[in-house]
């Protein structure tokens, strides 16, 4: 039995790193009732957020059903297994059961047709808890987070993996020379299991372990990009450049977009503008092949970017710090970005009737400014999230204060509403401020007091 | 000549681990699998012919003996590379038990990076759900091309390029089997047409001794339409050097007479250029040339006339640097 499975932690205490997540877990299951939302636990693979659905469901004495990506997951089959698990009560006694929808980023737009719209009437139907798991938080759909609760897992650091690496040879009874499970644990960039699957992998029939067992079953060589921009910077010789590029294991595009993030460490700006040049050139070679689909062009691509900006730099070397292509992170940022405006612009175009383009061209700053004077006014009229207030208010932490003080609130309005429905004689004599919000959060839509 | 009759990689593709030549570390890694009985899923990586199919295949022989073939099986996912693979064919598979005692499967997927992403991401799970009655062992060109799911799943194993020696090692072995001849110029030229690739070392022989049981290099470099490397160096030299006219006429030669085909006139003169020991301006700017002259001939273009202003260009640009 492989180790990651035979060590799967079985409890939440046992979970490695985390803990406010796990908390978070761990409270939301003990107050859950049909009204909690489902939760949407996120982050990189093999950070635990499987292992702490299954714990937590264990230390609850739940029941588990569990969907993955691996199973067709169309309206009907969600339904037919998900929606029956999720409203009808359990027949083995548990007294829930835990509907796990595992890779929920993942639904397939045809062989899973309809299972975004599915989850969303789940989540509404059903009387069990759900926990929906997710690599990338903003490839769910956006139905399906409006409805859910969010909770992230993040990368685990070095020193919380390997006392857990320590533990398993300990229990496994192997011997580790020094620094080894240090450098399973660098290598595994914050994954346990592929740090667990490694030790494994390296340990096999044997009982004592050393650096040279755990070069051949390395994650992978991302240490060694580092090494090869570092070797483009100070010119070493063809050969090798192209030999790193090589043993790198990365593509051509991704080599090429790290030499573009580095070419600030040219010695002046003329050398730059040639780095840039070669780069520029590479990079229709990349565009060539992937057009043409001729992967031969690939090579071009890298002798022209690795070489090229060899010569460019004349063998000066790196000032500073090597840097991972800054694009990486803006792609992802702003496209999460783009998600959010689109989803805010929606939001604005419904309720003002202009279309979204002439809202973002003519409105955006008006609006911009009406919201800065009451930010929680507009929270409320149009159900903002705290992505979305912060759009205008470009500042995180009060974004989210507001709109958290703004669901408090509606929440008050909301029971005082429901109080004053029973005992409507008893209305009249309720301090007029709840009687101001009553009447607010009975007008019909919100145009009429905003736009 | 029964030996002729079928092919050659095939016939010589090691049973057993242990008769695998190069990749030490990585043989001795699986071989300890197959002595405790125990297999992490395994990820290999690595360019074509270095020995990844052949160290999956002599795992199962060993691990299954007799009844390798009931608990092996072998896809390729670039003839099926949807989600239905996955969600029908590869989970039909691995949910069923292993046979004759064994304790798992093992399923080979090879070129696994051709799987679309979606198909991965499906096959993740599987492999977790299903690790007790199969073992995956997924091959590929690029492990970046691999989602990282799947590789915090694997245990991966870079195959480098194989080396001169294992080349040879192999070659000798063949030949003494085939009671063939060869010389060693031909030695030599196998290993510059191999460039770390077994197969292409196997069939340039297979191809050759078709011919004649005495192998010569001249056989090898004809058999596999291949100019040799002293060629390419003088047609460098010569177009560098501004000659022109001597160069047009050695590439003529090669092209018509020889019959090389184009492509591989220009991948030769790409691995000269980059061995060659010369102004890196310029022998970026050659290589650009020769990637343009590549894209052009890909995209249609005819080869003559691109081959010749291809060295007009080399003779243009040299001269400009100089």
């Amino acid at each position: 039995m492989d180790w990651a499975e035979k060590y799967r932690p079985r409890h939440l205490q046992d979970i490695v790193g985390n803990a406010a997540a796990v908390r978070q877990m761990y409270e939301w299951a003990k107050t859950w009732s049909r009204r909690s939302r489902p939760l949407v636990l996120y982050g990189k693979p093999g950070i635990g957020k499987t292992s702490s659905a299954y714990a937590l469901a264990r230390d609850m004495r739940w029941e588990v059903v569990e969907l993955n990506a691996s199973d067709q997951r169309t309206k009907p089959v969600l339904e037919r297994i998900a929606g029956s698990s999720s409203t009808t009560a359990s027949l083995s006694g548990a007294t829930r059961k835990l509907v796990l929808l595992d890779e929920a980023d993942n639904l397939h737009a045809h062989a899973d047709r309809g299972g975004a719209r599915a989850i969303v009437d789940i989540i509404a139907e059903s009387r069990q808890p759900i926990i929906l798991i997710a690599n990338d938080y903003y490839r769910l759909a956006k139905e399906i987070r409006a409805v859910t609760e969010p909770v992230q897992f993040r990368a685990l650091q070095v020193r919380s993996i390997v006392p857990r690496l320590r533990q398993i040879c300990a229990e496994e009874g192997i011997s580790c020379t020094g620094g080894v499970l240090e450098e399973i644990a660098e290598a595994a960039s914050g994954d346990l299991r592929a740090a667990i699957n490694m030790l494994y992998a390296a340990s096999i029939g044997k009982d004592r372990l050393t650096g040279e067992d755990v070069h051949t079953v390395r994650k992978d060589e991302r240490s060694t990009i580092f090494e090869l921009i570092a070797a483009v910077f100070k010119g070493r010789s063809d050969g090798d450049l192209l030999r790193m590029a090589y043993e790198v294991d990365d593509t051509p595009d991704a080599i090429e977009q790290w030499i573009e993030g580095n070419l600030h460490h040219m010695p002046d700006f003329a050398s730059r503008a040639r780095g840039y040049d070669y780069v520029s050139r590479a990079d229709e070679y990349v565009g060539r092949t992937y057009r043409r689909q001729y992967y031969t062009l690939w090579r071009y691509a890298n002798a022209i970017a690795l070489l090229g900006a060899a010569d460019a730099a004349g063998g000066h070397g790196v000032r500073g710090r090597i840097q991972p292509p800054a694009r990486w992170g803006m792609m992802s940022s702003s496209k999460r970005q783009k998600a959010i405006r689109t989803g805010l612009l929606r939001k604005l175009s419904q309720s003002t009737h202009i279309p979204q383009n002439t809202l973002r061209e003519e409105f955006f700053t008006l609006i911009g400014l009406l919201v800065e004077q009451d930010p929680k006014r507009f929270v409320k009229e149009l159900q903002l999230d705290a992505d979305e207030l912060n759009l205008f208010l470009h500042d995180r932490t009060s974004a989210a204060r507001v709109v958290r003080e703004a669901a408090r609130e509606e929440r008050a309005a909301a029971t005082a509403e429901k109080k004053s429905r029973k005992k409507p004689a008893k209305s009249a004599a309720d301090p007029p401020e709840k009687r101001r919000e009553e009447e607010r959060s009975e007008r019909p839509s919100s145009q009429a007091t905003l736009f | 000549m029964d030996g002729n009759r079928t092919i050659w990689i095939e016939k010589y593709r090691p049973r057993k681990l242990e008769e695998m030549v190069g990749q030490k570390d990585i043989v001795a890694r699986l071989q300890s699998y197959v002595k405790t009985g125990d297999l992490p899923h395994l990820l290999f990586t690595g360019s074509a012919g270095v020995g990844k199919t052949t160290a999956a295949v002599a795992l199962a022989r060993e691990l299954f003996g007799d009844a390798w073939q009931t608990n092996f099986r072998e896809m390729n996912a670039s003839d099926e590379r949807g989600i239905d693979v996955v969600r029908n064919q590869i989970k039909q598979f691995a949910r069923t038990s292993p046979l004759a005692g064994a304790s798992f499967k093992v399923l080979f997927l090879d070129e696994a990076d051709a799987l679309t992403p979606d198909a991965q991401a499906a096959l993740r799970r599987t492999m977790e759900t299903y690790a007790q009655t199969c073992r995956f062992i997924l091959s590929c060109n690029y492990s970046s091309k691999i989602i990282d799911p799947i590789q915090s799943r694997c245990a991966i194993y870079r195959f480098g390029p194989l080396d001169r020696e294992a080349v040879v090692e192999e070659i000798r072995r063949i030949a003494a089997h085939e009671g063939l001849t060869v010389t060693d110029g031909a030695l030599d030229a196998i290993v510059y047409i191999a460039q770390g690739d077994m197969r292409k070392a196997i069939n340039a022989l297979q191809g050759a001794a078709i011919l004649n049981p005495t192998i010569d290099e001249t056989m090898i470099y004809e058999i596999t339409a291949t100019a040799r490397p002293e060629e390419i160096g003088e047609l460098l030299d010569r177009s560098i050097g501004g000659e022109f006219n001597e160069a047009e006429q050695l590439l003529g030669e090669l092209l018509h007479d020889r019959g090389i085909a184009p492509n591989e006139l220009i991948n030769q003169c790409y691995r000269a250029l980059i061995q060659r020991d010369m102004d890196r301006t310029l022998k970026v700017k050659l290589i650009d040339a020769l990637g343009e002259v590549d894209f052009r001939l890909s995209e249609g273009a005819s080869s003559d006339i691109q081959m010749k202003a291809l060295i007009a260009q080399f003779v243009l640009a040299a001269q400009k640097g100089a």
